[in-house]
């Protein structure tokens, strides 16, 4: 299995291409806040203290919680190569057992995610860095990396089981460009929640990774929140994570980080359970 | 005698299409056998079906002495298949296709790199093992897929038109491997070629056509039974040669001023010529060939 999901790797770094699309949102995302969103979003806070480095952290966890997405995607599109290629028949004519090939291919896809995003993060505290925002303090960045660990699992997972429909290279291309530009928006990353109509924030709230956005702007907003609200009386406080989507208002309750972490955990559960189960299908032509 | 393969009415089909219409034969171990076939034959399905990559409708087969359906696992361990088209990958080396595929098998650390450095010997890629696969040619690519399916030590070889899309000198090549390894290794090959001399190379032939087999034997009763020797007359007087050739008992075919006269063998030519040596300027005996049992089996030219 190691040896297989080593041969995954290597076949996804050695494909220029491959790795250079999958970070591609993550430049497009940094692009676009660069150039004109982050003086927008950024502008609403004049009078703030520390209001660049609040905003730049809310658009660097969005980030992330794409990268996890797209960065799989890309993971993943060995899977549907081997399949159009006909490289899959080699594997079905060798005593290789299918849940080897499927773990195999499983943990590449995870160690590629989790690497990626690692990528992902370097480039966001660069760029928070650049724009005169600290660096995490320790324990926050360990808690980001176990953030980048779980949404892996979630969006692999989730990416997995979508990758199992497809038979073409072509297809899968298709689909991917087509997630890669919808993901930002299903996740809120780069208008915020409240400003949005109802139903497009349901929608948001509803759709599992959004909840690793969530997530991610807790921790990296964390200490640019402090800064910025010290003197603010609480109610604004609350009004503000809501509006940005640093918690989900469901109804008039928030939920609590433990519930966004169960969403996560549920989410990888049942899609990897459902993309494993699809995998091990035996195929019959 | 000992049989590698064995199978009895194996019927496959793909929707309407019937690839393969019930097919009866027998591989015998230690030699290479050659389904000869146009395209479309159902050539490759037996091939996968057999190899079990692919399931059969109907029919049961025996692969080294398993049960094919039953015992697929102890199948693959002891065979070897070079498929139609590539499955090794690109972005790999040659040395590292064949340490990740040699893993399949069960082999690890100094066993694989022992059964790595063996496949690489015997299909001689030596030379290329660093070598990223998508930068080989086509002959040494598929050397390379050779020596992918040679990395288990199979006791049996399947090769999928093993050089289809090569040219005259890297086939020989091909072939020379192919019976290098027939001599050392004393495995079975089981081979499809659409190349009628190819399948003259075979020890036994079994010419496959539109799902059902068409004719077997070895090349030798092959040619004898299916192809024609011939007898070209140039004429100096056409009339006279015609019924002098009737005379005789002949039939004949007339193009032009050249009359052919197909015979039973060669030396059959000496008395006819010597009788119709005043009205003719020249002649040619032509031995049938095994292009001419193939068509003469399948009834067309081969179909592209």
């Amino acid at each position: 299995m190691i040896i297989f999901a080593s041969r995954n790797l290597k076949l996804f770094f050695r494909d220029r291409a491959a790795v250079f699309f999958s970070l591609l949102a993550v430049l497009i995302i940094i692009g676009l806040y660069v150039l004109f969103l982050g003086d927008m979003v950024a502008g609403d806070l004049t009078g703030v203290p520390g209001g660049r480095f609040l905003m730049d952290s809310w658009i660097m966890a969005g980030l992330l919680a794409v990268t996890s997405v797209t960065t799989t995607m890309g993971a993943v599109g060995v899977v549907v190569d081997d399949r159009s290629k006909g490289i899959a028949k080699d594997f079905h004519a060798s005593p290789l057992k299918r849940t080897t090939l499927v773990g195999g291919y499983l943990l590449s896809t995870m160690a590629i995610g989790v690497i990626m995003s690692i990528v992902g993060l370097i480039l966001a505290e660069l760029y928070i860095l650049a724009g005169g925002g600290e660096l995490l303090p320790l324990g926050n960045l360990l808690k980001v990396l176990g953030l980048i660990f779980l949404s892996t699992m979630a969006s692999g997972s989730l990416v997995f089981f979508l990758a199992s429909f497809f038979k073409t290279q072509n297809a899968y291309g298709v689909a991917s460009t087509v997630v890669n530009t919808l993901i930002g928006f299903l996740m809120g990353i780069y208008v915020p929640i409240g400003v949005l109509p109802s139903a497009v924030q349901t929608a948001i709230r509803l759709f599992p990774i959004s909840h690793a956005a969530v997530l991610f702007r807790q921790v990296l907003m964390d200490v640019p929140l402090d800064r910025s609200f010290a003197e603010a009386p609480p109610a604004m406080v609350t009004n503000f994570k809501a509006s940005l989507g640093i918690v989900f208002q469901f109804g008039d309750s928030a939920l609590s980080t433990a519930g966004s972490l169960l969403v996560l955990v549920v989410t990888t559960v049942i899609f990897f359970a459902l993309g494993v189960w699809r995998m091990l299908l035996p195929e019959k032509k | 005698m000992e049989k590698a393969v064995e199978v009895h009415g194996l019927v496959k089909s793909y929707g309407q299409v019937q690839a393969v219409r019930g097919i009866d034969f027998y591989v015998e171990k230690g030699k290479i056998f050659a389904f000869l076939g146009p395209n479309g034959a159902g050539k490759s399905t037996t091939i996968e079906i057999l190899s079990t990559a692919l399931q059969a409708d109907q029919g049961r087969a025996l692969i080294n002495g398993y049960t094919l359906g039953q015992e697929d696992e102890k199948i693959r361990s002891t065979i070897g298949v070079v498929f139609q088209g590539h499955h090794l990958d690109d972005l790999l080396t040659v040395k590292e296709n064949l340490l990740t595929r040699g893993s399949f098998y069960g082999l690890r650390g100094a066993k694989l790199d022992q059964a790595v450095r063996q496949a690489a010997r015997s299909a001689q890629v030596e030379e290329f093992l660093q070598r990223p696969y998508g930068k080989l040619s086509g002959g040494q690519r598929r050397r390379a897929d050779i020596a992918r399916a040679l990395v288990n030590k199979p006791q049996l070889l399947f090769l999928d038109e093993p050089t289809t899309g090569l040219d005259a000198q890297t086939r020989r090549h091909v072939w020379e491997s192919i019976n290098q390894l027939k001599e050392e290794s004393g495995v079975t090959i089981f081979l499809t070629t659409h190349y009628m001399e190819e399948a003259a190379g075979a020890d036994y032939v079994i010419v496959i056509d539109h799902g059902m087999i068409a004719a077997k034997g070895t090349p030798a009763e092959l040619k004898e039974e299916y192809a024609q020797d011939q007898l070209r007359l140039w004429a100096q007087d056409q009339a006279a040669l015609a019924a002098q050739i009737e005379e005789m008992g002949l039939e004949y075919q007339q193009q032009a001023d050249v009359l052919t006269i197909a015979i039973a063998s060669t030396l059959d030519a000496l008395p006819i010529v010597e009788r119709c040596r005043d009205h003719i300027s020249g002649f040619e005996v032509l031995q049938g060939t095994m292009d001419d049992a193939f068509i003469g089996i399948t009834g067309e030219e081969i179909r592209p």
